[in-house]
């Protein structure tokens, strides 16, 4: 593998890459906020911090969504999201207890 | 800053597909924000006299709540202290059969309470207008009738809406990196008018970027808090306590031993000092759960609300149950949430922050229509040297003839709605019953007009019509002082004369925008959806005829 071999253009992949952004970006989203909820400051028993949490969720979601369509493939964004979210979630279970 | 073209195509594609399914709706929803920052003198202004601003010293507000309570049992569900008194809340008390709803009852009669020259309770039933609450409806619905469980349906149609209007964000801020140092602040007027439109574009979007960012998300939140905060429940709490109300002791139920409000005015003073306390809410004082919200205002604090900020209270203890809502007496977390509400209502920073808004709001509804306008112009095919005219196809002139309709017609129909309300107090009617049926009828009757001349002609002569209602809103002000026989009315409160003159402002810039785009109609270039030279070749051919 050379870095100068030119890389295939990026396939549009609309459907496959839309769903992976609102679909898995949503879920990594509130994955993400929960491990923030449990394992971040103060834990889970502050009181309004549910709230902050809640704010967390739109902007995570969001920039998953916005820059999904630069992964080279939908197959490929599927992939790593899946991935990604594998691991947040197994993280949430765990932090959650 | 170089960008490969294949991620450049697909963003384009992005960019152009959500900024042409949510502009026009976003085009709404910002006309209608910027206006909601004048909400209270909105508000003012279309409340009729009937009742002189009352004065009354704290002592005998006090006397009118305790009688009030003693009489209308249902004030005990819910009220409202005025504390501050303007023309659209004259009386200190006021309040309405049940719990204000989450929806708009145009057919709401609330009673208003005060003392008469004896000192006795004066009761009064009203119909408080409405207006300013339908603007703020059409704002976070985009006029979009029905409901969804018990929420709007259009509030959710604006949340998709917020999502391809952070899509188009992002793909915009990708397509202008490449040329973003050439580009920027290069507003290039001349010959070629597309680069002009697209210039204007570009200066507003990125000068605004952090304002529309901000607003995007937050629509994003405020149509699916709900459906966050079930998924939180379900899959992050759980068993937790996600919200923890403040514990209330010692309710007697018994409306005659609450504390009197001047002394719960006091401590909220005491509580914020600095701010001013506007109103409270009194809830269910006879509840095992009674609450006060008092709001408090300043601007010189981010607040959490629209307008204000809030301190919660125990009515008959005069205990200080949250102050969660008061700028700076929160923790640190509400402390983090309160500049989310903040940047989106503009409630920081006072009126130059309101006005600040009200500009952004304006300016972003012109950069949603001055997208739609590149795309068209985009796709327009374009003249051959001495070919013949060629047509455009029918999907880009229905797009543009929506446009132009729904954007334009959004506009002269809420300026309807105000000129609305004083004429039909004058015929003996009260707008509430009206405002919708108004609102409609012209908003449609645009629309149908934008299809049926096309948007070339279109364009100018509803910008015309937009002009005429905005005219109209001062005009009838002024007749309404010089000819009381009318039955109509001018308040002269700043609050209230600035809408008059922000609406002859705004007059004036719509005849100027509609001169504008008249004479473009003529002189443009003929193979444009923006020219009438379909129609007008052949009658200046004609008049070339007659004239040798």
């Amino acid at each position: 593998m050379s870095a100068d071999i030119k890389r295939a253009p990026i396939r549009p992949d609309w459907w496959s890459k839309t769903f992976a952004g609102v679909v898995l970006g949503a879920m990594l989203a509130f994955a993400l906020a929960g491990i923030f909820a449990w394992a971040g400051p103060g834990g889970i028993t502050p009181p309004d911090k549910s709230q902050f949490v809640m704010w967390l969720i739109a902007p995570v979601w969001m920039t998953v969504l916005g820059f999904v369509w630069l992964f080279r493939t939908g197959t490929l964004a599927l992939l790593w999201l899946g991935g990604a979210n594998l691991l947040a979630w197994g993280l949430l279970f765990c932090v959650r207890g | 800053m170089k960008i490969r073209s294949d991620i450049l195509r697909i963003y384009q594609a992005l960019h152009t597909w959500g900024g042409i399914c949510a502009g026009m709706l976003l085009f709404i929803g910002f006309f209608g924000g910027a206006l909601t920052m004048f909400k209270d003198p909105l508000d003012r202004w279309v409340s009729a006299p009937a009742l002189p601003v009352q004065q009354l010293a704290p002592a005998q507000v006090d006397e009118v709540v305790a009688d009030v309570l003693a009489a209308y049992p249902a004030a005990r569900e819910e009220f409202t202290l005025h504390v501050a008194r303007h023309e659209n809340t004259p009386a200190p008390v006021s309040w309405q059969a049940g719990e204000s709803g989450h929806e708009i009852d145009f057919g709401l009669v609330r009673w208003q309470a005060t003392l008469d020259a004896q000192g006795r309770l004066a009761v009064r039933q009203v119909q408080p207008s409405l207006l300013a609450e339908l603007i703020d409806m059409l704002h976070r619905t985009g006029g979009i009738p029905g409901t969804l469980g018990d929420e709007y349906l259009g509030i959710y149609v604006m949340g998709v809406a917020g999502v391809l209007y952070f899509l188009a964000l992002v793909s915009g801020v990708i397509l202008l990196l490449p040329t973003l140092v050439k580009d920027f602040f290069a507003l290039r007027p001349g010959k070629n008018r597309k680069r002009f439109w697209l210039d204007a574009h570009n200066i507003l979007g990125i000068t605004s970027l952090p304002f529309h960012i901000v607003i995007s998300l937050t629509v994003i939140v405020f149509a699916f808090h709900d459906q966050f905060y079930d998924g939180l429940r379900g899959i992050v709490y759980r068993d937790q306590p996600m919200f923890a109300p403040p514990a209330i002791r010692h309710a007697p139920g018994d409306a005659t031993k609450l504390l009197p409000a001047s002394e719960l005015v006091r401590r909220v003073r005491r509580q914020a000092p600095g701010f001013e306390v506007t109103e409270l809410l009194y809830m269910g004082v006879e509840s095992p759960r009674p609450i006060v919200r008092a709001a408090v205002a300043s601007p010189r604090h981010v607040v959490q609300g629209a307008q204000t900020g809030f301190v919660i209270l125990q009515p008959y203890t005069g205990d200080i149950l949250s102050t969660s809502m008061v700028p700076g007496q929160g923790n640190t977390w509400s402390a983090l949430v309160a500049p989310f509400f903040a940047l989106h209502f503009g409630s920081y920073g006072g009126m130059t922050v309101r006005w600040l808004y009200f500009v952004f709001g304006l300016a972003g509804a012109a950069l949603f229509y001055t997208g739609n306008l590149l795309w068209i112009e985009k796709r327009r095919r374009s003249q051959l040297k001495h070919g013949p005219l060629p047509q455009q196809p029918l999907r880009t002139a229905r797009i543009a003839a929506a446009t132009v309709g729904v954007c334009l017609g959004s506009m002269a129909s809420i300026g309807a709605c105000l000129v609305a309300a004083k004429w039909l107090h004058a015929f003996g009617a009260h707008a509430n019953s009206a405002y919708l049926i108004v609102y409609y009828a012209v908003f449609l009757a645009c629309v149908a007009w934008a299809f049926a001349r096309g948007a070339a002609r279109a364009g100018s002569e509803l910008l015309v019509a937009c002009a005429v209602a905005a005219l109209a809103i001062p005009v009838t002000s002024v007749a309404g002082a010089l000819l009381p026989a009318l039955g109509m009315w001018a308040h002269t409160s700043p609050a209230t004369l600035g809408v008059d003159a922000t609406a002859l402002a705004l007059a004036g810039l719509f005849a100027w925008g509609a001169r504008l785009a008249a004479r473009r109609a003529i002189n443009g270039p003929r193979d444009s959806v923006w020219a009438t030279a379909s129609v007008a070749l052949p009658m200046a051919e004609a008049a070339r005829k007659v004239g040798t």
